[in-house]
């Protein structure tokens, strides 16, 4: 104690005998030791809220039911189990619904993110007429949920049609070749392509106001070289928009893994991906099936469950995210050189 | 003979020049078609997907719709449905009237608040990488089905059932921090109303933070050390320099921000929307009615927000994508 009130005298000591320049640098010293102290204060007080769901997920998925009743546990159990995992597995079906989600939602995620690149290039870069209708349909398309128009979608879905022509052919020849793509990847595969899929629109939307603040010039240039538009954007729009593509990349991995309602209105129950298999877990007929009801005797060992289902749904994103996390650090370096 | 070589390329140069004006012209329409291109395959797509449902899906709000053997029918019902809402609907108007502008008070905090997050972790620092995966985690968690089991599992059916630990039990409440302080109790009512938001708050910036930060880091270091040179305070580059530069990030942000708010299915008037689309196909076209309305409200602000922006904002800010 004494130590630290002698170190702060000698420091008041030197302050005061110090030349105006070792001054000024002590005080600039200072005010950045403040600046980087207030950050760490800000960034863990509210870093406490981010984490404090995970901490709960983790905290009461490693516990039995009969702990939930004892007030004197308060994150950790002593009779740590790890029952719960292995019952949430095999509810959700976990390594199959892992498997529907890559196949249904994450390939559509990786579609979207080109088909929307492609988009938000011609809107950003080039002048035309229907331009300004198409930016309205676009803020259209980041405004309006798709809960909205599911009935529309669905009977749309449910025999595929270009503008009524193969209707047209049905009522005129009695040859019906329109299908029903529900239950079928293409529900995720088609819109994505055409760039209207999974919040497509603010992806769409995203890309354009980062592709406007890309220099001219370098474009400018290619066009004189003699480069064609398409190449023009693969071989400089694209390498100077790294940062953007990640951004864009992950965003649209998270929606689509985070997809509900759209895969539990398009498909067939062996078919759902992990997101609505996590959403079914709490419904008390799967619960059932291991005996534990929702509601009842065992329920707190349902939330450990559903818990421990949230916790297995989380961890595969949070690992991706890490490993993209290097990327981003690298893409930046990209950016300082075209900037 | 060299007089005569003059003439020529004098008579050569303006026939070049109508030349090149034409070729200019040409490439301009070249351009636009080339950006035509680009977007043709979203066009077909919005028309397939998204115009066509859009325009059945105002006609429901029209109709009353009904399940029968072969999919749904409908009938035409005229403004019925709209009248209903505004005028019968006991909490419509009043449910609209506050969601906008709970929405609106919701608004400046998110964006101010992420930003100011952004800022800090874009700075460098020891254990960025940490704090920006940790700051990642709401837009994984609370985009999807998680939250919902984590704010299911704090229902009255816990508290009721005698389970002494819950998602919110084991938060310390902003009462409880108000408490500390001793402050008089209409000041902590004030406060707790707020504070007890910031939870919600908070959770709704994760992705208004990632795109921030990739903002900021599309703006070019060389900005940043000519300020050095020139001595500007930090306060004056951020407000010189991050923010001009950010004013395209910035409005992305608000607008997504905004659908957000408004989109969320637990406000006000989605989960009425929601509720009465789920008894029953009777209720369809009431509800589509009320979403119909609303989305036609925000639609409006939306448009006027955006024309507000690039009037006062963006047309001082904008270097024309310039570094």
């Amino acid at each position: 104690m004494t130590n630290i009130i002698t170190n702060i005298k000698d420091f008041f000591l030197r302050f005061k005998n110090a030349s105006s320049e070792t001054r000024y640098k002590m005080v600039l010293k200072g005010t950045s030791v403040m600046t980087s102290l207030f950050r760490y204060v800000v960034l863990i007080a509210i870093g406490y809220i981010v984490l404090y769901p995970l901490f709960y997920m983790i905290s009461s998925s490693i516990r039995t039911g009969e702990s939930f009743y004892d007030p004197s546990i308060v994150w950790i159990t002593s009779d740590v189990t790890m029952e719960n995992f292995q019952i949430a597995y095999k509810l959700m079906h976990y390594t199959e619904a892992l498997l529907n989600t890559v196949v249904y939602e994450l390939i559509a995620a990786f579609i979207q993110i080109i088909s929307c690149a492609f988009v938000a290039y011609g809107l950003a870069r080039f002048e035309f007429k229907e331009k300004k209708i198409l930016t309205m349909f676009m803020f259209l398309l980041i405004l309006v949920p798709s809960q909205m128009m599911i009935i529309p979608i669905v009977t749309t879905y449910s025999k595929l049609d270009v503008l009524g022509v193969l209707g047209l052919i049905d009522t005129l020849t009695g040859i019906d070749l329109r299908v029903n793509i529900l239950g079928s990847v293409l529900t995720f595969y088609l819109p994505a392509l055409f760039g209207v899929g999974i919040r497509a629109g603010i992806i769409i939307y995203i890309y354009v106001q980062f592709f406007k603040g890309l220099p001219k010039e370098l474009e400018e240039a290619s066009w004189i070289d003699g480069a064609g538009p398409l190449k023009t954007f693969l071989r400089i729009a694209l390498p100077s928009s790294g940062v953007v593509i990640m951004t864009v990349t992950v965003f649209s991995v998270i929606w689509h893994w985070n997809d509900f309602y759209l895969s539990s209105m398009y498909l067939h129950a062996e078919q759902w991906p992990l997101a609505v298999r996590l959403g079914e877990l709490a419904n008390d007929d799967v619960l059932k099936t291991v005996g534990i009801p929702e509601y009842g005797a065992n329920f707190p060992q349902s939330i450990a469950i559903v818990m421990a289902g949230c916790l297995m749904f989380v961890v595969p994103v949070l690992i991706m995210y890490m490993i993209l996390q290097k990327n981003f650090v690298k893409s930046i370096d990209r950016v300082g050189i075209t900037g | 003979m060299d007089e005569n070589k003059i003439v020529k390329t004098d008579e050569v140069a303006p026939a070049n020049a109508i030349k090149l004006g034409k070729k200019h012209r040409g490439i301009e329409s070249l351009k636009s078609t080339y950006g035509r291109l680009f977007v043709l395959h979203w066009e077909i797509g919005l028309i397939l997907f998204f115009v066509v449902p859009l325009i059945k899906s105002l006609y429901f709000a029209f109709c009353d719709l009904s399940f029968g053997d072969e999919g749904y029918e409908y009938q035409f019902a005229g403004l019925t449905h709209f009248k209903y809402a505004i005028n019968e609907d006991p909490e419509y108007v009043d449910r609209l009237l506050g969601t906008l502008a709970s929405s609106a008070g919701s608004l400046p905090v998110i964006v101010i608040l992420s930003l100011i997050l952004a800022l800090l972790l874009n700075q460098k620092f020891k254990g960025r990488l940490f704090f920006r995966a940790l700051y990642f985690l709401p837009v994984i968690i609370a985009s999807g089905v998680v939250i919902t089991h984590l704010f299911s599992s704090t229902s009255s059916e816990l508290s009721s059932s005698g389970v002494s630990d819950s998602f919110a039990s084991n938060m310390i409440t902003a009462d409880e921090i108000l408490g500390w302080l001793s402050l008089p109790p209409k000041v902590i009512e004030g406060f707790s109303g707020l504070l007890n938001n910031i939870f919600n708050l908070v959770w709704n910036c994760g992705i208004q933070i990632v795109l921030f930060i990739s903002g900021m880091q599309s703006i070019p270091d060389s900005l940043y050390e000519v300020s050095k040179v020139e001595g500007a305070t930090k306060w004056e580059e951020f407000w010189f320099i991050t923010l001009p530069m950010l004013s395209r990030t910035l409005i992305l942000v608000i607008i997504f921000t905004m659908v957000e708010l408004v989109t969320d299915k637990n406000n006000d008037i989605m989960s009425l929307a929601y509720q009465l689309m789920q008894h029953g196909a009777t209720n369809f076209g009431k509800a589509s009615a009320m979403l119909w309305i609303y989305f036609g409200i925000v639609s409006v602000i939306m448009a006027l927000l955006m024309f507000a922006y690039n009037a006062l904002f963006l047309k001082r800010w904008d270097t024309g994508g310039r570094s």
